[in-house]
């Protein structure tokens, strides 16, 4: 007995022990609590999932964890010390790191450059820069990667910054890193291949902290799930003990097949659009019909073309060859103006840059494409003369900010993205082209999108939906396209399984029989 | 693999260009002057005149490197020239041995301009385009109120700055030169110059890595106006006195913009360095004395120098989206 309680000791001797523990915490903004006595703990080498439905609090927990805010009540204990910082530098100097969602690298610095900044090696002031490449690549290394610490941060993928983000947290040495919806940006395949550095952290001691809206990623790499709703802590579970669906439930209070609309039982419509042969330099031989009353899903890898394929349907990234043949005769649009003249609304993938103006109201921007089309001379107020108008769009999006006077910049993912389906629904558009319309987006928020396109494929649109989340893929759409390489290879029924989809997406149409098999 | 990335390195880019705008200008020059007959200014004597219409533009562009790379900008340098030389020929009014104490009033008061400017602009949070066109404007203003006419003269011995040699090499080169090798040393070497790339790259970014940002727009506003102080002590030595309209009639705020960023350095900050700029400054330089050779209207001359700023960022713009892409 004592022999293997000795053995478990040395086994599990930094395995286990409590790093963190965040004890009672709550915050107030000035009379609002947004947090209530919330208690939450990372062992060294677990990965601790943290779910919650955006404005849970899941975000200000974190950032109470990494000294932006202070608490306002509660302790955070860091290896049994009490710590209060109130700084973000303290709490990095204590050994806490974060990786955002929008990396903070300098594109033109190298890696090695990056990995150090703040802390280079040097001698009388002069930088060693023989030493600055061998520590990072050691901390890369760390991290089952060889990325030249030499390239510079530019030349990587979003991927490889990623991980080169990681390798700067854990040079600072940090025993406690948090993860803040890290596979957003990311692809299957470069997902998989952080959660094996997730994996290799884990290993050696480092307790992780996951935020993620992503189930199967959660269930996939966590050791326990803590859910957040309104502020509250839901409970702590080993993740052997919960399902999906469970955790969905606490974060929202309803199952996961409530997330997807049904299908409508009606045969499609008539063809919208017909594409021949299509192609530009980033896609080739698109063979393609759209039908009215159909959500088209499209799926594939970064790079396979599935948003060169929605930029050309929108005339951003025009084909240059084909034939492409519209329900009225006419070919494809040649520019986002023409399309959205011609009903055709396009949701970009990012949100952020191309889809909102932060700084400006939810009615400015709703009201954006309104402007558009109206005269030369008419007068810009024009759409805010009869905000009524705006304002029942806003109903109709189930928006549910209290004022719709306040910048888009600070309302949640999921608020924005109901701004600028607002928009379009000014238009009375029949074909919706969405890329990525629930990143970054919590799950209720999300059970509103999948509602609305369903009711705009219902009411004779077509939607076509650009997606790498397989689970919306596969929920929401009537056909599913898989695209790899700019070329659509093979077309799949409504509800085909995930395996099937990621196989064809990764290998190409030939191998895919034995992959399945 | 580490020979690839070295070179990588080594050879971004960014620094293909102000190579192929050096021999394109040396190219034109020497072509000009055979074309013309005007050998003469193949000769060494010829040369070092033309790098040393570089001399007071270089210094300047030197000190702009650095605010534009930790993301700031300096408009106020022309007019900080022109209150340099004046300061300088007023205090030394003539007399070899306040010399010293002249260069000493005209350094003193780029400190507490490039001070003024840094703390404005990062403590105030004010623009710096606004900030620093306004410490300009004061500084003009207090000029045009204090001086009416010429304000004194430097002495003889002070004007071996301009146009003494060493080894035959002027000494204005060399001082040049000096100023370029250090602050190329301080951005590719030093702990310093690493993280003023990181400041002005993403100051957000630099601030979570513990760097104090402000202490480095500061710091470099303070470099860019010593170095546009000692411009004007160039100046006042090759003009004899110290003229309250040298600086801005010789164009030296935007110009020492613009030949920075023909140099490949981001005007947003944390990408370029002296090398490029001083590309930039060698072209400007040979673009007037090939007018000047062709006897064309130096008018002409301000609009080639308008076209290559505006073709070369366009093409550092053009070679960043394909990298990217």
């Amino acid at each position: 007995m004592p022999n293997r309680n000795g053995t478990a000791a040395i086994g599990k001797a930094v395995d286990g022990t409590v790093l963190l523990s965040m004890q009672d915490v709550s915050k107030f903004f000035g009379s609002i609590q947004v947090l209530d006595t919330i208690s939450f703990d990372v062992r060294a080498g677990e990965v601790h999932a943290l779910c919650g439905e955006n404005g849970a609090g899941k975000s200000t927990l974190m950032k109470i964890l990494t000294g932006a805010f202070p608490v306002s009540s509660g302790r955070i204990l860091l290896n049994g010390q009490e710590m209060r910082f109130v700084h973000p530098v303290e709490a990095r100097a204590a050994g806490i790191g974060i990786i955002h969602q929008e990396l903070s690298l300098l594109p033109h610095r190298t890696v090695a450059e990056n990995i150090l900044l703040g802390r280079e090696p040097s001698r009388g002031g002069l930088v060693d820069r023989r030493r600055m490449v061998t520590e990072a690549r050691d901390a890369l290394a760390r991290l089952g990667s060889a990325i030249p610490p030499e390239a510079p941060v530019a030349s990587l993928s979003i991927a490889e910054q990623q991980v080169v983000e990681i390798a700067k947290a854990i040079a600072t040495h940090a025993r406690l890193l948090v993860f803040d919806e890290p596979t957003a940006p990311l692809d299957t395949v470069e997902s998989a291949k952080l959660f094996r550095v997730i994996a290799e952290l884990r290993s050696s001691g480092v307790g992780i902290v996951y935020i993620s809206h992503r189930m199967r990623e959660v269930f996939e790499i966590a050791d326990r799930i803590t859910v957040l709703k309104d502020g509250c802590g839901m409970g702590t579970f080993d993740a052997a003990d919960a399902t999906p669906d469970k955790v969905i439930r606490l974060m929202v209070g309803r199952p996961v097949s409530a997330l997807f609309p049904p299908r409508s039982a009606t045969t499609p419509g008539e063809a919208l659009l017909t594409i021949l042969g299509g192609g530009n330099a980033a896609l080739h031989d698109i063979d393609l019909t759209l039908y009215a009353g159909q959500i088209l899903g499209v799926a594939g890898l970064e790079g396979s073309g599935k948003t060169a394929l929605a930029r050309a349907l929108v005339g951003d990234q025009r084909f240059t060859t084909g034939q492409i043949t519209f329900r009225d005769g006419r070919p494809a649009p040649r520019s986002p103006r023409e399309a959205v003249q011609r009903g055709i609304a396009y949701l970009s993938d990012d949100r952020k840059a191309e889809g909102l103006g932060l700084r400006q109201s939810l009615r400015d921007n709703a009201s954006l494409a309104l402007r558009a089309l109206a005269a030369g001379l008419a007068l810009p107020s024009i759409a805010n003369r009869n905000p009524g108008r705006i304002d029942a769009l806003f109903r109709d999006v189930e928006m549910r900010a209290a004022d719709f006077g306040v910048a888009v910049g600070r309302l949640s993912g999921g608020n924005q993205q109901k701004v600028v389906f607002a928009r379009w629904l000014a238009t009375a558009p029949h074909l919706w082209v969405v890329a990525e319309p629930t990143r970054g987006i919590d799950v209720g928020a999300k059970a509103t999108i999948y509602a609305l396109l369903r009711r705009y494929a219902d009411a004779g649109g077509a939607v076509v939906m650009v997606s790498s989340d397989l689970t919306e893929i596969i929920g929401a759409s009537d056909r599913i396209l898989v695209m790899s390489g700019g070329r659509i290879l093979v077309e799949l029924p409504a509800g085909s399984a995930e395996s099937e989809i990621m196989a064809h997406a990764v290998h190409g149409p030939g191998q895919v029989a034995e992959l399945v098999a | 693999m580490s020979g690839i990335t070295l070179s990588t390195r080594r050879f971004r880019p960014q620094g293909l260009l102000p190579a192929a705008l050096i021999v394109g200008a040396a190219l034109t020059y020497a072509v000009v002057s055979l074309a013309t007959a005007q050998s003469a200014q193949l000769s060494w004597a010829g040369i070092a005149g033309l790098l040393q219409r570089m001399v007071a533009l270089g210094i300047t562009a030197c000190g702009q490197t650095l605010v534009l790379l930790v993301g700031s900008i300096d408009l106020s340098v022309a007019n900080l020239i022109s209150v340099s030389a004046v300061i300088a020929a007023h205090v030394m009014n003539g007399r070899p041995d306040a010399i010293a104490l002249g260069i000493a009033a005209a350094i003193a008061i780029g400190v507490i301009v490039g001070l003024a400017n840094g703390l404005i602009v990062s403590k105030l949070k004010v623009s710096p385009l606004i900030a620093t066109l306004g410490i300009g404007l004061v500084l003009q203003g207090v000029l045009s109120a204090a001086y009416d006419d010429l304000p004194g003269s430097v002495p003889a011995s002070f004007r071996v700055l301009a146009y003494g040699h060493v080894l035959g090499i002027p000494l204005a080169l060399l001082l040049l030169a000096a100023v370029v090798a250090l602050a190329g040393f301080v951005l590719s070497r030093t702990v310093i110059g690493f993280r003023l790339y990181g400041v002005g790259g993403d100051a957000r970014t630099a601030r979570l890595a513990g760097i104090r940002t402000d202490r480095f727009v500061i710091g470099a506003h303070i470099a860019a106006s010593v170095t546009a102080a000692v411009s004007g002590l160039y100046l006042a030595s090759w003009l004899g006195a110290g003229t309250p309209w040298v600086g801005r009639d010789g164009g030296y705020d935007l110009d020492s913009v613009a030949v920075v960023v023909i140099g490949g350095t981001l005007l947003s900050g944390g990408r370029g360095g002296v090398a490029g700029t001083i590309a930039g400054v060698f072209v400007f330089a040979t673009i007037d004395a090939v007018f000047n050779m062709l006897q064309i209207d130096p008018f002409l001359g301000q609009i080639l120098r308008g076209l290559i700023v505006i073709s070369s960022v366009a093409a550092y713009t053009f070679r960043g989206k394909a990298h990217v892409a």
